[in-house]
């Protein structure tokens, strides 16, 4: 695992110094599919869904196949329904390679062979760690090749609009300590600092499983996050209760978050950062991932209205500047061609240009032309990736099913509701326990 | 396109069904009818005929999911392995099970209860007032509203904001504007399981009401008279006349009401998802059954325990019926 990460660390740095490897767009051509039609299913609702759609059109004006998008909020378990009943769609975007595995091992994904298998080893940096994170046990056991990544991203960002420090004289902050006074100052000003949301349908609770994996990584050594992530540390170690807690102390502080430690569960995650856009500010940062600005407010732009930092490491701790990421898998359930061909279109560079130019998506893929990128600020995540000296997968991503897309969340909702850091982690090591 | 494709396998369908009654029925009148014994032979042969389809029917959608679901019960999350007792045992040690089922049995008190209750006041008062039919219309309403479109309506009541910031929820709002703080409603222990019932409520009562109207105009106008004349004061005569009167009517509204409350799972699934300690074993069966990859035993354990709770129910429901029949 630990070789993994390194190799990952690795891609992320590649894909970035890869951007002036090529000049001008790519065009996809592809065989004739006419007649035939793909359907993908996913967790990508609007603005994301017609993002996916035109990426699509792409491939249907190439291929005279037709494409479907559909999306849903409870996808970890439409997706469950679906390829238990038989009648999944042909592909499926995962969120979580935990999922993905979880699909795997009850027989619902077919391999998709050794022509994408050398595609993604070709062309995405680092190819070889990708192929490890989306290879999974089939229903016997056998491994095999499953998914491909296609959109990546960056966690440990906080977003802040640089107007509102500038009218009140903050600083972006350095170290994890600074953020801590700066929050502090916040509130005695009157400011609201933070602005947390974590609902999201049936997946409400996810944006604080991202916070934790964030504290872990700042407060821990890496060795102690990969053992929190195979449940060879408890979940109730003192450990990762220091996680909760540090968490809490923002989360559960009323005067530092937007609407009081209440609102926190019961904001929409998609709704939390409109807070920073309203006058007066309801407040003044929002931590959450790269894909963030694809739900603000219409019209504000990149680097004026709103930036980011990165959600900074102890200076007091030795743990260098880790930093936290994921992404999304596109897996097949039929080996139809057109679906095959769907998939080899993913590793074009064509359809990752188009949705790098409409913000909030990021590629290790090594063919693109990096002027594609919506704006500077995207750019700028680059260097985030080459000042990390960590680079982790999201944890409860990584976690099987039952604990990383279900007990965690639920936890992590229940404790933004009053229940006890310890309370929580046991209930939560008690499902780990049950489900081995 | 699709939509003719559709019509015409409904059509195929239907011209089959015509077919192999039609077909059947003249082999077996060609066949029988020349003796006593091959007539007799003929008619249960008929029977069997005739009844399959519905029987097969039956069979792959009701009493094969229910012994599969018990088979898979026995067995591990990808009903691979048999495990004995082991997701038994788990339920019984879940406490998230044990919560389940006593927010289930509160919902089951509380929501017929209440809805019938309701129901037979407003529709005994709407009859007193001119604008009664107009309020009955507008309280049946409701009925017209899917589970969920009725959750994602009451959000909007229960919608919480920080006290700095504007309310937008209609609850909230009310409340600020009488000086208080405002408060998240539906992330109250014990208090939310109450605000997700009114929603049944709110949506049941309009049934209730309708069928009571009905009812009340059963009772003999002169039976009503009588006791007006002989002095009885109107509560009185509401519980003395019209409640033994309508006896039947409430238990049959009680026990309908209950009946779909028994199947409760979308107002929770639109609201809180079985957060804030709402779960209801429908969604805690949803959840093992589907989420996170999903794991067929334990959620086949708790469909089954779903189905134990039915069955007294049902089963008393059946015995009504046959009473009823018997008069």
């Amino acid at each position: 695992m630990k070789r993994l990460y390194k190799i990952l660390l690795i891609s992320f740095l590649s894909f970035v110094f890869s951007f002036s490897a090529y000049a001008g767009g790519h065009k996809y051509t592809g065989p004739d599919l006419s007649g035939q039609k793909v359907v993908m299913f996913g967790p990508w609702l609007s603005p994301e869904q017609e993002i996916m759609r035109e990426v699509g059109a792409i491939f249907e004006k190439a291929t005279g196949a037709t494409f479907e998008y559909g999306g849903s909020d409870s996808f970890e378990q439409q997706v469950m329904i679906d390829l238990k009943a038989g009648s999944a769609a042909d592909l499926v975007v995962f969120p979580q390679p935990g999922l993905a595995a979880n699909a795997a091992a009850m027989g619902g994904l077919v391999p998709l062979g050794d022509d994408i298998k050398q595609m993604v080893l070709d062309n995405y940096a680092a190819g070889q760690s990708w192929i490890d994170l989306s290879t999974y046990d089939d229903e016997n056991g056998n491994e095999q090749f499953n998914a491909i990544f296609f959109r990546t991203n960056v966690k440990s960002l906080v977003w802040y609009s640089p107007d509102n420090f500038e009218d009140n004289g903050y600083e972006v902050p350095s170290s994890m300590e600074e953020l801590m006074a700066l929050t502090e100052q916040m509130a005695s000003d009157g400011n609201t600092p933070w602005c947390i949301g974590l609902g999201s349908g049936a997946a409400t609770g996810w944006p604080a499983t991202d916070w934790m994996e964030d504290i872990m990584l700042r407060t821990h050594s890496p060795d102690v996050y990969d053992m929190w992530v195979s449940n060879e540390m408890p979940f109730n170690d003192p450990r990762v209760l220091e996680a909760m807690d540090f968490f809490g102390s923002i989360a559960l502080n009323d005067s530092y978050v937007n609407g009081g430690s209440k609102a926190v569960a019961t904001t929409d995650f998609r709704d939390a950062p409109n807070g920073l856009f309203t006058s007066p500010a309801e407040c003044m940062m929002h931590r959450q991932a790269s894909f963030i600005p694809a739900f603000f407010p219409e019209g504000v732009e990149a680097g004026v209205d709103y930036d980011f930092f990165y959600f900074p490491a102890f200076a007091g701790k030795d743990l260098g500047t880790p930093v936290l990421g994921a992404g999304t898998l596109v897996a097949a359930t039929n080996d139809n061609p057109a679906t095959i061909e769907f998939m080899k279109f993913l590793m074009h560079p064509e359809p990752h240009e188009y949705w790098m130019a409409k913000g909030g998506f990021l590629t290790p893929h090594k063919g693109v032309d990096g002027s594609k990128y919506a704006s500077d600020t995207f750019r700028k995540l680059g260097e985030i990736l080459t000042g990390a000296t960590t680079f982790r997968f999201d944890a409860s991503d990584l976690m099987p099913g039952a604990i990383g897309a279900g007990t965690f969340w639920t936890g992590m909702v229940d404790y933004t509701n009053g229940k006890s850091a310890k309370d929580v982690a046991d209930a939560i090591q008690d499902s780990w326990d049950a489900i081995k | 396109m699709t939509i003719l494709n559709l019509l015409f396998i409904v059509f195929l369908g239907i011209l089959f069904f015509i077919a192999y009654f039609h077909i059947s029925n003249y082999l077996l009148d060609s066949y029988g009818g020349r003796s006593v014994k091959r007539y007799n032979f003929e008619n249960s042969i008929r029977v069997i005929v005739f009844i399959a389809p519905a029987f097969i029917v039956l069979f792959v959608f009701i009493l094969y999911p229910v012994f599969e679901t018990i088979r898979l019960s026995f067995y591990d999350k990808f009903g691979r392995e048999f495990v004995g007792l082991y997701n038994y045992k788990w339920a019984v040690n879940d406490p998230e099970f044990r919560r389940s089922i006593l927010n289930n049995l509160v919902w089951l008190l509380v929501v017929p209860t209440l809805s019938t209750f309701f129901g037979l006041v407003i529709a005994n008062l709407a009859d007193r007032i001119w604008w009664g039919s107009i309020a009955k219309s507008i309280i049946f309403m409701p009925m017209a509203i899917s589970f969920v479109g009725a959750g994602v309506i009451w959000k909007f009541i229960y919608e919480y904001r920080g006290p700095d910031n504007t309310q937008i929820g209609l609850l909230n709002s009310i409340i600020v504007s009488l000086g208080y703080e405002p408060q998240a409603w539906l992330t109250i222990p014990i208090w939310n399981n109450f605000f997700l019932m009114a929603i049944m409520i709110w949506i049941q009562t309009g049934l209730a009401l309708v069928i009571f109207s009905a009812a009340l105009r059963s009772i003999p106008k002169e039976m009503l008279e009588a006791a007006r004349i002989d002095g009885a004061s109107e509560l009185k005569i509401f519980f003395s006349i019209i409640i033994p009167y309508l006896e039947q009517t409430i238990l049959v509204i009680w026990t309908l009401i209950t009946i779909i409350v028994l199947r409760i799972f979308d107002i929770i699934f639109a609201m809180t998802n079985g957060e804030w300690q709402t779960g209801v074993l429908a969604n805690l069966m949803y959840d093992w059954m589907f989420r996170g990859g999903g794991d067929s035993g334990r959620g086949s354990v708790l469909a089954i325990v779903i189905m134990i709770g039915v069955i007294p129910i049902l089963a008393w429901n059946l015995y009504k019926h046959r009473q009823e029949q018997k008069i």
